[in-house]
């Protein structure tokens, strides 16, 4: 590791580090803290193997070691509880306002890791579906249909709450 | 407004107010070093036997950025923390292993009192599963139990350094209706906790090649994705690549050799917590490799100690089929 490569290093930390924190929050459920500590242990990693990915898109790989460490972090300690028994307060659904945002994150919590990965990337960091795809090391077709799908099941669920609210 | 915009937004506020400490790069490179540090320091303490005692010993061997006066206890540069458990001077001989196989290198290195850890790289001068590096260099003196880095040739495009996991997308039934769960992957369990059922999913290769997984849950919790019990079979090669980063308590499995302890999410063993994973893994043959695991729900339920035993009992109670 030569001196260029540590300043990049800082330079690609100082630009990333924060975007990188809050996808892991997104996908993995936990508190900025837990996620605090996943996103060390993956920028790690990618340290390590600083000189030879550095001059072929770190970001990308950075954050596919992001989102993996997260879903498997969520499958395995199954955040995902913690958030369903944080109940979404029973208000009715106008938008925008904090109660919908609650829902919307509720619902987001209970699906599956991997859907909710997907849905992080496409919607909130605005990546195409090709580029979701790399990232998660699966086909377009899987982007489109877990995409698709994760919409539907918080669809469904607003659907129901706004009818029981009316 | 139209869910993906809502749902953008929920997501925004989510995390505006995340931030990344300024100081990650320093924790980053820490974590590195305590990685680093480890073998520079043995080297260090193998000079210094060398030269007994002489003055400045200059540490070029060891590919430290800076040269090192070594001694005993010296401070190691840029370390930031006191080195004392690394500064030892007991150790093994690490072995040569380049040009073993894959196969092999771990219990060569076992044999000397070391871990392995490898990673692939592509290379077509040499077979695939070929061993050619390795970190520390063969000669050198290591601290028990140290991992040792080999580099494996691979003819297929390297994989990126990334935390193994299933390759499902939402539940995936890649083994069909297994009926109660209990049979799959060439083995069969005899026995499970009262009150679960099985989790309706499995999962083939999520582990590596070749790897069967699936879960048992409680009934109240159907569809929410949250398991009690979750089993992992490796065969063959991701059997031995399983068995290669065991950690834990040894414990014996119908006589055969296990590792009992809770994991943090990086696989270092902890205390028992809401954090970790109780996770036991055994060799019931040499090619197969069992994995299961107590989510931290499951164990806060039934108690440590309880769920410590029931662990045990579910593994006991596992027949390997031929």
């Amino acid at each position: 590791m030569t001196e260029e490569d540590e300043a990049a290093f800082d330079e690609f930390l100082a630009a990333r580090s924060t975007a990188l924190l809050r996808t892991a929050v997104l996908v993995c459920g936990a508190s900025p803290h837990d996620a605090e500590d996943l996103v060390q242990s993956a920028l790690e990693k990618v340290y390590r193997h600083w000189p030879r990915i550095r001059h072929d898109n770190p970001e990308a790989y950075a954050r596919r070691v992001v989102v993996n460490a997260a879903i498997s972090r969520a499958r395995r300690r199954r955040v995902i509880q913690e958030i369903t028994f944080a109940s979404p307060p029973e208000t009715p659904v106008e938008s925008p306002d904090p109660g919908l945002r609650e829902l919307l994150l509720g619902e987001l919590g209970r699906l599956p890791a991997r859907m909710r990965a997907v849905l992080v990337l496409r919607y909130w960091e605005d990546m195409s579906e090709a580029e979701t795809a790399a990232s998660l090391d699966c086909s377009v077709g899987t982007v489109k249909s877990q995409a698709a799908r994760g919409l539907a099941r918080i669809r469904a669920r607003l659907a129901t709450l706004e009818g029981a609210s009316a | 407004m139209n869910v993906e915009e809502a749902l953008k937004e929920a997501m925004a506020s989510r995390v505006a107010a995340v931030q990344a400490p300024p100081s990650m790069g320093q924790r980053v490179r820490r974590r590195n070093r305590r990685h680093v540090i480890r073998f520079r320091t043995a080297g260090a303490a193998l000079l210094t036997v060398a030269v007994a005692g002489a003055v400045p010993v200059y540490l070029s061997a060891t590919s430290g950025p800076a040269p090192s006066r070594a001694g005993v206890g010296a401070p190691v540069p840029g370390a930031s923390q006191p080195v004392g458990e690394d500064s030892a001077l007991a150790g093994n001989v690490v072995p040569d292993v380049v040009g073993l196989t894959n196969e092999n290198v771990a219990g060569v290195l076992k044999a000397a009192g070391f871990k392995v850890g490898g990673k692939k790289i592509l290379n077509d001068e040499h077979p695939p599963g070929t061993i050619i590096a390795q970190t520390p260099a063969a000669g050198t003196v290591a601290p028990e139990g140290a991992r040792v880095e080999v580099t494996i040739a691979t003819t297929a495009a390297p994989k990126t350094d990334q935390t193994p996991e299933p390759a499902d997308v939402g539940l995936p039934q890649d083994l069909g209706d297994l009926g109660d769960g209990r049979t799959f992957g060439g083995i069969r369990l005899d026995y499970l906790p009262d009150g679960l059922e099985w989790g309706k999913w499995s999962g083939k290769d999520g582990f590596g090649k070749t790897s069967y997984a699936t879960t048992w849950a409680e009934p109240s919790k159907a569809g929410t994705g949250e398991y009690s019990v979750e089993a992992v079979v490796y065969k063959g090669e991701a059997a031995r690549t399983r068995r290669d980063r065991v950690d834990g308590t040894p414990v014996k499995i119908r006589g055969k050799d296990g590792y009992l302890g809770s994991f943090t999410e990086g696989g270092e063993v902890a205390g028992s917590s809401p954090e970790t994973t109780l996770t036991l893994v055994w060799f019931p043959r040499a090619d197969v490799t069992i994995e299961l695991m107590f989510s931290p729900v499951f164990v806060q339920k039934l108690g440590q100690d309880a769920a410590d035993a029931e662990i045990q009992k579910i593994a006991e109670g596992v027949t390997v089929k031929d």
